[in-house]
């Protein structure tokens, strides 16, 4: 389908407001007679609180008000499940260090820190979960006693054909265990915000959110208020990558503007940020892979235990989502398949980019690597013969639906890394001559794939508004799109207008996406699972339609109105319904759509000191149709950028429970110089007939291979795998050392 | 944090400042150690004295002989100047290795220096070129070796708020003599050593005459492999006598594992390479006197 | 309180600040110049780089009355009489800017780079962004705006 606006590569409608420091972040807004707000943090990971002495700090020059759990209307909340409290109460338990134990509203911010080390809490110690492994067996304290007799919070089964019939007709099996650490969101701009009651006597509150009206639903609760009394406004955001999915700080400028009665400003340093906010899930992977000696998978048994950290925040949907990718975008006839995830005193685990799908690669991608060597195939064949196709069961006995990209991504990746393709075999490029004798290069690939959108029978849905105004002679002068998604830095403000100028045939100028203020916009749903393109993509698109079909009935009957509105919700099922796991076989529809990629990434790596230098990295992802490719490879930039961090240096550490990695110098995310010398982005079309304009998602899809491309890279160059991430120079070399 | 924020015109008005505060007062040159330590609450003091402004503190002279380097010379200012690519190329790759563009642009070598940590990238490089620093105070002005000045982890001999470094000195490295830093980080900006190594050799003909080995972090302040140092007299400038020197160097230094930065293990097999690595760029260097390119 | 005397963008400045205050906050708070950014307050990420007599500096680290007498420039400043400067106008085209936190501190660095050096290398334009962090880019894009605009020439 030939577009106009949807797949060229105009500028982001907010880029000048950004470039010129014209743009506002929540920590960059003020308000007269504000007061300033701190957060008294727990300082143990698991212990009762017995008594919380505020009398201290009440006092302190400056201090206005110490808010604590008796404050609260209503002490819960939680995304998924209400199992946090906002203050922690005396007599209840902190879980980890981020459990809350008061707010100090104060005159200046110094004088709120000042305060805050005057609270003082009796703690009565408990033992400290670290290990989600030993967190199963019995006999392991519980973390969440309250509410149920085991730490083991969910568990998946996936059960198809029989893998001992699988095991048997396999020539060769591999095995592998895999580990994969907690890693921190990183953005740049810390949480940070205003929390004020408005003219009309509401609670307002400014500052970052993935979800809005998700944070409105929970806000109102834990206030006791009618949702109709809490507006949340969302001005530019910093980042999110997921981190802010969950609520670290929309709830308690609530809370402070609430008791106070006055405009609160809070900002956390770098150090609460890193310290105190949720982590991406850790995963162990214990995979057991059979294969035939013609390269067709024929059985895999694999276990994933997940930490859970101390609340269960999304740690289900991560855990539902992640078994159903463990075995990567291939067909496999026979699987026994256990996700788990367990609670620990250790982070609450949350959304980060990939929601559970960024974990399993690394599995999946170095068993298929282990099983071309152990095949003596090339590792592009090997994965070509393996790959889901349009039709093709799933490991949960669905059929893929349309849209099927992914050996598209292989081979356009593979051509582009110098692959040739004769006679049927893939053959892998020369790599030519590393500059120095004691350097070797490598090439690795990874293929990997997710869902776009909610899944396993989520209502998923956004509710998108157009407002058109015309012009005398009945031409459109401006389009008003109202939605509640937020754009978190990626550009989905941009996506969804070039979307609507697209289907209003229209210039992108004409269209302006209503500010985000909860009261004013409906619900968009959440800004992850790369789901904003495709479900509020097509909520905007069909709205879009439907403004047009009423302008064309005025223009027909000439009845000179000069606005016209519509508004639609679009559900995900309306596409494609899907269904929750049986508990027994794990069969299911899982997932509404998909977006696929392969990365291909080359090192060299220095056999001295192990030190790995990424030359090159081809990226290639099915979007199904870019709705504005510049905007696709910024993705693909960021996502390269968070996959290499994931293989080389990060890891966010606790001991007994304790942050040792507090802050950005001690958590390195890669700078410009650690970067690969070159990437190569490579967009892919597949389109998904139920997305707008064929479009699927991408946001999340770009991270996915890049930590396991440079994994098989490496081993690619010295013959060495780490079981656990990330891939440092100490571990390169003191694998080498070890072999030998 | 501090309630005063003074710029004194000379070293005699900093030195005067400084002893009317009696101890309450500090030094401060970049500031990029002494804020954030100060904002972190570890250290409090009543006022802060800049020297930055003083006229001709960061002034770079020398040439033939010796090379003195001012007080407020910054990690910029060493790697641009042609003296120092030309005669002491350790320290311009010490001071590219440094933190970030940001940071290098106001940070001063001397202030590495005064805040004594282990691994200080231009301490490094200074231990090797055999330093000395001039302590200006109100007993008047005297020149120290630079292994003096370090008492323990983050702790130096001059009193940042009694008494101030106002210069630092070194031979300038002449015909046959030849330098190099090397070093290992976690990433390749904004990041600490994991180690570095500093070397200079001197030869006399096709022996090496002389030679000064510094590690970080290997011990509580840079630390000179003297063993190495000592062995390596006399002995012929070969590959052969490289991997002798190597071995007793890497057997004198102690590394420790460090959490966040590296094992021991790991720390004991790369000091090797970097050894080897420096001394045979050190030698090449001094056989053939190049400078440093930009 | 001390006065602090200073050139801001172009415009001479006389505040009373704090003996403790530090540039980023007197910039931001006093000066209401927000497009500045505070990423991590020690120093680590770069979004706080201003110009200090055509130097990159942290100004979260930088005590405002060690500007006494200098000239900062901040990102408010680089467009000249309405018109864009060209790095602004390449970040915008080569899709260098998405969530924009970093953007400031990489604009400012980037200008250090160009006024001092109009030709740059690419792995020159890479180590004077060495010390800005970015979280959504993976800065190829950046480094594309940055070579573009070198390529423009001054506006």
């Amino acid at each position: 389908m030939k577009t106009r606006v949807v797949g060229q590569s105009l500028p982001r409608l907010d880029a000048k407001d950004k470039v010129t420091g014209r743009a506002r972040y929540p920590g960059d807004f003020s308000m007269p007679g504000m007061l300033h707000a701190k957060v008294v943090w727990s300082e143990r990971p698991h212990a009762w609180v017995r008594r919380i002495d505020v009398s201290k700090a009440e006092v302190y020059p400056g201090v206005v008000r110490v808010i604590t759990y008796r404050d609260v209307p209503v002490n819960e909340y939680g995304i998924n499940v209400m199992d946090q409290p906002v203050l922690v109460s005396e007599g209840d338990k902190v879980r980890w260090v981020g459990d809350r134990i008061a707010v100090v509203v104060a005159e200046t911010e110094q004088a709120a820190k000042e305060a805050c080390r005057l609270v003082q809490v009796q703690y009565e110690l408990l033992p400290v979960i670290t290990d989600p492994r030993e967190a199963m067996k019995s006999g392991t304290p519980l973390v969440h006693e309250e509410r149920t007799t085991s730490n083991v919070l969910h568990h998946v089964k996936i059960r198809k054909g029989d893998v001992q019939v699988g095991f048997a007709q396999a020539d060769v099996v591999v095995e592998g265990y895999y580990v994969t650490p907690h890693v921190e969101h990183a953005y740049l701009q810390p949480e940070a915000g205003l929390g004020y009651i408005d003219e009309q006597g509401r609670i307002a509150v400014v500052c970052a959110a993935q979800w809005p009206h998700d944070d409105i639903h929970q806000i109102a609760h834990l206030l006791n208020l009618p949702e109709d009394q809490v507006h949340e406004i969302v001005p530019a955001v910093g980042g999110a990558f997921g981190g802010r999915e969950d609520m670290y700080i929309q709830h308690l400028l609530a809370l402070c503007a609430y008791v106070v009665r006055r405009p609160v400003r809070m900002v956390f340093t770098r150090e609460e940020s890193v310290s105190r906010t949720g982590k991406r899930h850790p995963f162990y992977l214990r995979h057991r892979w059979g294969a035939t000696r013609d390269g067709m998978i024929s059985a895999v048994e694999i276990e994933g235990i997940s930490d859970a950290g101390a609340y269960a925040s999304t740690s289900v949907p991560v855990l539902a989502n992640a078994t159903s990718f463990f075995a990567g975008p291939y067909v496999v006839p026979n699987a026994k398949i256990d996700g788990y995830t367990v609670y620990t005193n250790n982070a609450v685990t949350m959304a980060m980019r990939g929601f559970g799908a960024t974990q399993p690669p690394v599995g999946h991608e170095q068993q298929m690597d282990k099983l071309a060597k152990v095949l003596g195939m090339d590792p592009v064949e090997l994965r070509l013969k393996n790959f889901l196709d349009e039709g093709a069961m799933a490991v949960t006995g669905n059929r893929m639906p349309p849209g099927v990209g992914i050996k598209e991504t292989l081979r356009q990746a593979a051509l582009a890394a110098g692959w040739r393709e004769q006679n049927g075999h893939w053959v892998k490029p020369d790599l030519g001559k590393p500059q120095a004798l004691h350097k070797r290069r490598g090439i690795g690939v990874a293929s990997a794939y997710k869902n776009v959108g909610y899944s396993f029978g989520f209502d998923d849905k956004t509710t998108a508004q157009v407002e058109l105004t015309l012009e005398r002679s009945g031409t459109i002068a401006r389009v008003q799109v109202r939605v509640g998604a937020s754009d978190v830095g990626e550009g989905v403000h941009t996506a969804l207008a070039q979307i609507a100028a697209e289907a209003l045939e229209v210039p992108l100028e004409k269209v302006e996406i209503a500010p985000l203020d909860t009261a004013n916009v409906p619900d968009a749903g959440s800004s992850s699972a790369s789901r904003h393109v495709y479900i509020s993509g097509n909520a905007v698109l069909r709205a879009s339609q439907e403004a047009k079909a009423k302008l064309a009935g005025i223009l027909r009957a000439k009845s000179g109105e000069s606005h016209v509105e519509a508004q639609h919700t679009f559900r995900g099922r309306s596409a494609r319904p899907t269904t929750n796991y049986d508990s027994e076989t794990g069969q299911c529809d899982p997932h509404i759509s998909y977006g696929y990629a392969t990365q291909i990434a080359m090192v060299e790596v220095d056999t001295e000191t192990g030190n790995v230098d990424v030359l090159k990295l081809w990226a290639a992802h099915d979007v199904g149709q870019a709705v504005n490719p510049t905007m696709v490879e910024g993705q693909i930039g960021g996502g390269v950028h968070m996959g290499l961090g994931y293989a080389l240096m990060e890891e966010f550490i606790q001991e007994e429970g304790l942050v040792r990695t507090r802050s950005f110098a001690e958590y390195p995310i890669p700078t410009a110089v650690d970067m690969p010398l070159e990437i190569v982005p490579i967009i892919v079309e597949v389109p998904d007939p139920t997305g707008p304009y064929g479009a699927k998602g991408v946001g999340e899809m770009t991270t996915l291979p890049t930590a396991p491309a440079l994994l098989n890279a490496i081993h690619d160059a010295v013959g060495v795998r780490s079981e656990r991430l990330p891939v440092t120079a100490e571990k390169v070399l003191m694998e080498m050392k070890r072999r030998g | 944090m501090w309630r005063d924020y003074l710029l004194p015109g000379s070293v005699e008005e900093a030195l005067d400042l400084l002893s009317a505060y009696d101890g309450r007062a500090r030094l401060i040159a970049g500031g990029t150690d002494v804020v954030p330590q100060l904002q972190e609450g570890s250290r409090q003091v009543e006022a802060l004295v800049d020297v930055t402004r003083i006229p001709g503190l960061a002034a770079i002279a020398g040439g033939e002989s010796a090379i003195s380097l001012g007080a407020a010379v910054t990690y910029r200012q060493a790697i641009h100047s042609p003296v120092l690519q030309a005669n002491a190329a350790v320290l311009v790759e010490a001071g590219r290795s440094v933190g970030s563009p940001q940071i290098r642009n106001v940070a001063t070598l001397v202030g590495n220096v005064v805040n004594a940590m282990p691994a200080a990238d231009a301490a490094i490089a200074l231990f090797a070129l055999g330093a000395e620093l001039e302590i200006a105070s109100p007993a008047g002005r005297r020149w120290v070796p630079i292994e003096t000045l370090y008492i323990g982890p983050g702790q130096s001999r001059v009193d940042p708020t009694r008494e101030m470094v106002s210069c630092v000195r070194f031979p300038a490295l002449g015909e046959n003599q030849g330098s190099a830093f090397v070093r290992l980080s976690r990433r390749k900006a904004l990041a600490l050593p994991v180690l570095n190594v500093a070397v200079v050799v001197a030869l006399a003909g096709h022996a090496f005459a002389w030679g000064r080995i510094a590690i970080g972090p290997v011990a509580p302040q840079p630390f000179r492999a003297h063993g190495a140092e000592e062995a390596m007299r006399g002995m012929p400038a070969d590959a052969d006598s490289i991997r002798k020197v190597v071995e007793i160097a890497a057997g004198e230094a102690q590394p420790r594992s460090s959490l966040l930065r590296a094992s021991r293990e790991y720390r004991q097999q790369a000091l090797r390479v970097l050894l080897h690595r420096a001394l045979e760029a050190a030698l090449v260097r001094a056989q053939c006197r190049t400078s440093v390119e930009e | 309180m001390p006065t602090l005397v200073m050139t801001v963008n172009g415009a001479t400045t006389q505040l009373e600040v704090a003996a403790s205050d530090l540039l980023a906050d007197v910039l931001r708070d006093r000066l209401g110049l927000t497009g500045t950014k505070i990423g991590c307050n020690e120093g680590e990420c770069g979004a706080c780089t201003v110009l200090v007599d055509d130097q990159a500096v942290l100004s979260c680290l930088y005590p405002a009355l060690k500007a006494q007498g200098q000239q900062v420039e901040t990102v408010e400043g680089l467009a000249a009489n309405g018109k864009l400067h060209v790095l602004q106008h390449a970040f915008m085209e080569a899709g260098a800017v998405q969530c924009g936190f970093c953007t400031p501190g990489m604009l400012m660095s980037a200008k250090a780079l160009l006024d001092e050096n109009p030709q740059p290398s690419e792995p020159e334009i890479k180590e004077a962004i060495s010390g800005n962090l970015c979280r959504c880019t993976g800065y190829y894009q950046i480094i594309r705006a940055i070579r573009m605009a070198s390529e423009e020439g001054t506006p």
